[in-house]
């Protein structure tokens, strides 16, 4: 009965933190060259980025079966590397969790970034600095904010992530059985017990995690 | 140090506009040099004063034309030179202060001074918050400064490099009068001690005098008039420089009725005939029947009782009507309405004179115009 418990919030956990670390990288870099550059084709790459907000989770999961699966493009690239393919491992679960959360990262980092006074930027780069400086020491502090706020909504997206998950990592126990997916087929099994418990947890820990941000960002002194 | 500017840049409609084409809708084409000097750029709002700056600045570039300090190339179309900001070794004061909000005082003047060694680095910090009298104010975040204190922080931060030139876009548009003119004779003592050239955008007059080694007169994108204060207030080149420096009299009926040689009927002097006045001015360079605009700044009128004389055409003095009289605190505002000309005419006396004059509306009095105060152009 432990092992039902502890293992989904392990794995739930540890999915949610690898996606939220990747998504915070690769999502404020996207967010930085959508909301200072203007090029070619931006408007389809942020509606490329955008989109899985608005698909049905079952429409990611199955796109993204079609990309990295046995014979997907990127399923062989990876099969050629690892010699092994991905699909129904915890890894095939943060590919899930990191498509559906990124979105939520560089809308609301973007916007932040948008918010920095150009002008502050301009000043930098008079006083000698580089733009990728300008870009660590001005921009993103200022836009610090909106980063965390991305970054909360990232993980809770992840943590709660379903559908995709299922068809792309599928319901192994002790392998890929997230909290989402347990409470589900513990409900199914008419098991409401297990069902009563996850979802107790999860209620507790959201709000934590929720009430943590919020301190954190309060203790910021200066006004932007 | 020879600063030399020769630029052209053009703004053109958006082309998503149903025009389609590329409608010009505002164009700046400077052309000037400067040396070891406060320059002013003075102009109204769209004239180009900022553009301007942030060409030099690298901000924003040029269509065409050269920027260069000494023998160092900012800009270079023709030779497809584009220095990057961070290479352009100059300091910027921006209207908006532009302080890092979460730096503190300390570490927004360090921002510059990449690269410098630890202990050049805290001399020259040092350095700098006490040439500007801000020591106290080290470790504070700006969100804890007032609006004098920002902008001698932001002059702190753009000085600490060592700039050879120094940029300043409306620095003290946000702040009180007192504040002003202890901050502009500040900056006027500091470009002096430190020897860098200086350009200082500002829509105010006052600020314009009392800063510039010479103002430049910018006026929709163009260069009008480049020269001393005393030039451009006593020798306007066109209308749009006499009614910016405040000529607020402007005749632009008048004649070149002759030239008078001196001798015993006065100084040498140019001869306008303007409505039904005859006015003399400091000579001219122009031929008989040439149109010429004549004006006189309020301050330099001066008023006689009607008793002291009657009208002289060779001194400028004419007679005129009160229409009003308006209180400025120590100066009093009238106006006349002049017997010879439709047009009436300001003039601006110390309350004092005015009350002594004992003046009041409706009332017949003459009007001197001193023909050294005259500006024609």
């Amino acid at each position: 009965m432990l092992d039902k418990i502890w293992f989904p919030i392990f794995i739930t956990f540890w999915i949610a933190t690898i996606s939220s670390l990747l998504v915070l990288c690769s999502g404020v870099v996207l967010a930085y060259v959508f909301a200072r550059y203007d090029f070619r084709g931006k408007g389809l790459a942020e509606l490329f980025v955008t989109l899985p907000l608005v698909l049905p989770p079952t429409v990611i999961g199955y796109l993204l079966v079609v990309l990295v699966g046995k014979n997907g493009f990127l399923g062989q690239m990876i099969f050629k590397v690892l010699g092994t393919g991905i699909m129904f491992t915890w890894q095939a679960a943060v590919i899930a969790a990191y498509t559906v959360s990124l979105p939520l990262m560089v809308r609301t980092a973007k916007a932040a970034i948008e918010a920095v006074d150009r002008e502050l930027e301009h000043a930098a780069y008079i006083l000698g600095r580089s733009e990728l400086e300008t870009a660590l020491i001005i921009t993103l502090p200022l836009a610090k904010k909106g980063i965390l706020a991305g970054l909360v909504l990232s993980f809770a997206r992840a943590v709660g992530e379903f559908g995709a998950t299922l068809m792309l990592a599928g319901n192994i126990p002790g392998k890929t059985n997230t909290m989402s997916i347990s409470i589900y087929s513990a409900f199914q099994a008419g098991n409401n017990e297990l069902a009563q418990v996850l979802v107790l947890i999860l209620v507790i820990l959201s709000l934590l995690s929720i009430s943590l941000t919020g301190k954190f960002i309060d203790r910021e002194k200066f006004e932007v | 140090m020879k600063i030399k500017v020769e630029l052209k840049k053009r703004y053109y409609e958006a082309e998503s506009s149903e025009l389609k084409g590329k409608r010009n809708v505002f164009s700046l084409d400077v052309n000037f040099e400067m040396k070891n000097e406060l320059v002013v750029l003075f102009g109204p709002s769209g004239s180009g004063k900022t553009t301007l700056l942030k060409c030099i600045s690298g901000i924003t570039h040029p269509d065409n034309g050269i920027i260069s300090v000494d023998s160092r190339i900012y800009f270079d179309s023709d030779r497809k030179i584009n220095l990057p900001i961070q290479k352009r070794n100059m300091g910027f004061v921006f209207q908006t202060y532009t302080l890092f909000p979460h730096m503190n005082v300390r570490k927004n003047i360090e921002c510059g001074l990449k690269g410098w060694e630890k202990g050049e680095k805290e001399t020259r910090v040092r350095e700098m918050l006490d040439l500007l009298h801000i020591e106290e104010l080290e470790i504070r975040y700006p969100s804890q400064l007032s609006g004098g204190q920002k902008q001698r922080v932001a002059l702190a931060r753009a000085l600490a490099p060592k700039p050879e030139l120094l940029l300043l876009d409306e620095p003290f548009s946000a702040l009180d009068r007192v504040i002003r003119t202890e901050l502009a004779e500040k900056i006027k003592k500091l470009q002096k001690k430190i020897g860098i050239p200086l350009l200082f955008i500002t829509h105010s007059l006052d600020e314009a005098f009392l800063l510039a080694d010479r103002i430049l007169i910018l006026y929709r994108g163009e260069v009008q008039q480049f020269g001393t204060p005393e030039e451009i207030f006593y020798h306007p080149r066109n209308l749009h420089v006499a009614e910016l420096v405040g000529l607020s009299n402007i005749f632009d009926d008048a004649l070149v009725e002759g030239q008078v040689e001196g001798h015993n009927a006065g100084p040498k002097r140019t001869v306008l005939r303007s409505g039904g006045m005859r006015i003399a001015v400091k000579p001219l360079n122009l031929k008989e029947g040439d149109k010429v605009s004549w004006g006189i700044h309020p301050e330099n009128i001066t008023l006689l009782p009607l008793d002291s004389g009657s009208e002289d055409h060779d001194e400028n003095i004419y007679s005129a009507y009160v229409h009003s009289i308006t209180s400025k605190g120590p100066k009093k505002r009238i106006i006349l309405k002049l017997s010879r000309h439709e047009k009436s005419l300001t003039a601006e006396l110390s309350a004092q004179f005015a009350d002594a004059l004992n003046l009041n509306t409706g009332d017949l009095c003459l009007v001197k115009m001193d023909m050294s105060k005259v500006v024609a152009f």
